[in-house]
């Protein structure tokens, strides 16, 4: 995770704010094809104020801030933020101590009544386990990325601490209170007696003696009660925690519930039976429909280009219905017993400094590779006269019997069936499409377009000149200020050729070498401005 | 149409670059959760009705999940294993000589593994333990180790193009595309709102590629425009666990689905359901289509079976 966050894809990624879709880029110029570089595989988008503003606020949250770093970024991935975006959330964000610990001892307010209670054994007992149950409380209902485990096992936590503590407090108010409670019997009886004995003695001090004994009666009582009190302030406490906790608990049921009993009618229809499972990515994205705060501030989909192939049905994942026998061997791993059929073999290498062998044959070129200029629809006939080379070279191949009297068409390679013919001719609206014929199988890699002869050779002065000032900015990171101000008279020629069409500029600037690169992105900057 | 029974569950079908004719099977016992694993090398028989003649099989002391065969040497096939091992085997070898090499670097079960198919040298390897690893075959270590994710990597895929470009697909969520020469991602598309278990790029755009998910559907993203996706492909009955591009047509693509199907999609017609098969009777868990033979697909289940088939006929068929 370390390794991800360097300067460099900082650096790439301002250096692309320059929406640069098609200009190659300068750095990587040693990507020698015309068509896309690989600056189409980085965001070009400039930072947006607004996500960023919205991370830090989320960052801010003394909840998030007791999470992992790696959920905290995850999540705001998922939220379609980019790197820089995060990466500057990260920075403007005041970081505390970063700790990696998901409880932490936090000035909550939900915390501070559980300050109140005095210093002992159990309130220090309670304090972890209310620190626990209160993120266990609050992850679910507040945004946060979620894991399954990591509220289970808080859950467990949980439970576990507040079993300890009354344990503690029980044993230690059993240890503390009887004893006490006995000496105070027995000091009673004893001074009864000695009353009884000295009752002859003296008045005064009799009364003395029995209003001393009365006082401490009345002190042992007075701590006794409150010491019964604390106790009962503590247990209300707990309860507490805990009828919140089982409550929470309550909810993870019945949305498990619900699913079950949908799976149930599911499987209604299948002929496996079987319960929900636990295995792997179909229960994690099972349990993540019950923690779908952040649902809604998904990117909104512009329904234009978007194209569903039928109604969508309901998006939510419901485990598929695994089999008897997978439900089994789960069960049986759980316990932790081996199942049966497994074996012990030796798979290490028997010569791990073994030669690689030499290639035999020469690597075969891709389809798609085949055209990088034209459409060839003889390619189907190349790869059937091909498969009659390999079949007649190919050593290893003895195996299959050549004289199957056809070798031009093995039953795998059926030609009469094409794709087109299958059950969807009715559907081939492919005017748009163009070319369902024969082979409009691939599509050509882009070329780019000649420069359309010079119309405005004063718009051709002017866009060589600014050319020479925005080279020596290439070297250093440009900036739009900078380049702008570079091609201040550039901008009356756009407006000049804009009726052209913005494609004429950019592929009259396209048409020169590849130092009129950034004078593109400039331009394309300065039409965006 | 012939049919290969595995004594494992199968996982993973994948063509020879080389021989049209071949195809490896990767397959871990008890669904894979925990036992043993076997790649089998098979030839495509002589005739539909004949039965699979087996090159060469490998046993595993764990499930195989995945395997790839290399795109420079015509017998060697890397696999993925569930011990979190990547091992190297030469078919053309006895068993008694494989695997040649066993890279143990990944802490968790390797899910995938895909060979750069224009470089030809390397391959890339992605793994529960959230990280994808870049290998060469003549090195005993990996080359780099790409940690970015937050949760499983369950998929890896070189651009067809660009020989530096990948994308992986995570449970977390994210598809990231990665370039080498970069210490980072370059760019991240959250894809899906659920695990994402498979990608694949586009071969006849190299802006496109296509995402599976665990939540049915199929999305088609342009990394130019990456905000929202270029298609949806609803229509399987449960999770999508692969999705792969047809290397001979820019818009197709083949998917298996938990829901025991196997779909092929054109993503640029209007309804994009181009065929259904459903021939499986457990989850359909591995599918390929043939670089050197248009319209040849394969596909594997759980069902412990491997089907051959020419799209537009039935797999089942004799």
């Amino acid at each position: 995770m370390a390794a991800g966050t360097d300067d460099k894809p900082q650096e790439s990624g301002t250096e692309s704010a320059k929406p640069t879709n098609e200009a190659p880029q300068n750095a990587a110029a040693d990507d020698v094809k015309s068509s896309s570089t690989p600056s189409v595989f980085v965001n070009s988008e400039p930072i947006r104020e607004e996500q960023v503003q919205n991370a830090v606020k989320f960052l801010s949250h003394p909840k998030v801030q007791g999470s992992p770093v790696i959920y905290r970024r995850s999540f705001l991935e998922r939220k379609g933020l980019t790197k820089e975006e995060i990466d500057e959330a990260f920075r403007r964000v005041p970081d505390p101590a970063p700790s990696a610990q998901p409880a932490n001892v936090s000035p909550d307010p939900q915390l501070k009544s559980s300050a109140n209670i005095q210093p002992q054994s159990s309130a220090q007992a309670l304090q972890p386990a209310a620190t626990a149950t209160a993120p266990a409380g609050v992850i679910s209902s507040v945004v946060t990325m979620t894991q399954p485990r990591f509220r289970w096992i808080h859950a467990a936590y949980a439970v576990g601490f507040l079993a300890v503590s009354g344990a503690g407090t029980a044993v230690l108010l059993k240890n503390a209170v009887i004893p006490r409670f006995k000496s105070w019997i027995r000091k009673v009886i004893s001074d009864e007696e000695s009353d009884v004995l000295k009752k002859t003695n003296a008045g005064p001090s009799l009364e003395e003696e029995t209003a001393a004994a009365a006082k401490a009666a009345a002190a042992a009582a007075a701590d006794v009660a409150k010491a019964s009190q604390e106790m009962l302030n503590s247990k209300v406490e707990e309860r507490r925690y805990f009828g919140e906790l089982v409550k929470l608990l309550d909810v993870q049921l019945q949305e498990m519930k619900s699913m079950s009993t949908s799976i149930r009618k599911l499987e209604g229809h299948a002929n496996t039976s079987g319960a929900l499972s636990q295995f792997n990515h179909e229960d994690h994205g099972g349990l993540l429909t019950t923690s779908k705060p952040y649902a809604n501030g998904r990117a909104e989909v512009d329904s234009r280009p978007v194209r569903s192939s039928s109604p969508p049905t309901s998006s939510e994942p419901s485990a598929a219905p695994h089999p008897k026998s997978y439900m089994e061997i789960m069960a049986m791993v759980q316990r932790g017993e081996r199942p049966p059929n497994v074996k012990d073999i030796n798979d290490a290498p028997p010569n791990p400094h073994q030669q690689i062998p030499n290639p035999r044959l020469a690597p075969r070129a891709k389809p798609w590779e085949a055209d990088q200029t034209q459409n060839n629809p003889s390619n189907v006939f190349q790869y059937q006269s091909s498969a009659e080379a390999w079949n007649y070279n190919a050593q290893d191949n003895g195996i299959i019997d050549q004289s199957n009297g056809d070798p031009s068409a093995p039953w795998w390679q059926r030609k009469n069936v094409r794709i087109t013919e299958i059950d969807r001719d009715e559907d081939l609206k492919t005017g748009a499409f163009g070319s369902r014929t024969s082979d409009q199988t691939v599509q050509r890699a882009w070329v780019p377009p000649q420069p359309p002869p010079i119309a405005m050779p004063e718009a051709a002065e002017a866009i060589r000149r600014p050319k020479l000032a925005a080279q020596k900015e290439q070297s250093s990171e440009e900036t739009a200020s900078r380049s702008s101000d570079g091609i201040d008279e550039l901008q009356k020629v756009m407006k000049f050729s804009e009726s052209g069409g913005a494609e004429n500029t950019s592929e009259m600037s396209s048409g020169m070498n590849s130092s009129g690169s950034g004078m593109n992105s400039s331009e394309i900057q300065v039409e965006q401005e | 149409m012939p049919i290969f029974k595995t004594p494992f569950n199968g996982y993973s079908v994948k063509f020879s670059p080389f021989y049209e004719d071949r195809i490896a099977v990767a397959t871990a016992q008890n669904f894979g959760i925990l036992g043993n694993g076997r790649i089998h090398v098979l030839a495509l028989p002589p005739s539909p009705g004949a039965p699979f003649p087996e090159i060469a099989a490998f046993d595993t002391a764990d499930g195989v999940y995945d395997l790839a065969w290399s795109e420079s040497h015509d017998s060697l096939l890397v696999a993925a294993v569930a011990d979190g091992s990547v091992k190297l085997y030469d078919s053309s070898l006895p068993a008694a000589s494989n695997p040649l090499r066993s890279l143990q670097e990944h802490t968790r079960e390797v899910q995938s593994v895909d060979y750069n198919p224009t470089r030809r040298d390397s391959f890339l390897s992605a793994a529960w333990d959230d990280t994808i690893k870049l290998w060469t075959v003549d090195r005993p270590a990996s080359v780099r180790t790409f940690k970015e994710h937050a949760y499983c990597v369950y998929a890896a895929a070189w651009n067809p193009r660009h020989a530096d470009v990948f994308a992986s697909a995570s449970g977390d969520c994210t598809v990231r595309v990665w370039d080498v020469r970069e210490p980072g991602s370059t760019m991240i598309i959250p894809a899906h709102e659920f695990e994402i278990l498979s990608l694949d790029w586009n071969k006849y755009d190299d802006c496109v590629l296509a995402t599976a998910s665990v939540d049915k559907s199929i999305r088609v993203w342009d990394v130019r425009s990456y905000r929202a996706p270029v298609a949806v492909l609803n229509g399987h009955g449960y999770a999508v666990r692969k999705v792969r591009f047809s290397p001979h047509r820019g818009s197709l693509m083949a998917s298996c689905s938990y829901d025991m199907t196997v779909c092929l999609w054109d993503y640029m017609v209007e309804d994009s359901l181009v065929g259904r098969y459903d021939h499986h009777t457990e989850f359909a868990v591995g599918v390929d289509m043939s670089v050197l033979v248009e319209g040849l697909l394969a596909s594997t289940g759980w069902d412990e079976l491997v089907y051959v088939w020419q799209h537009g006929t039935d797999p089942r068929a004799p």
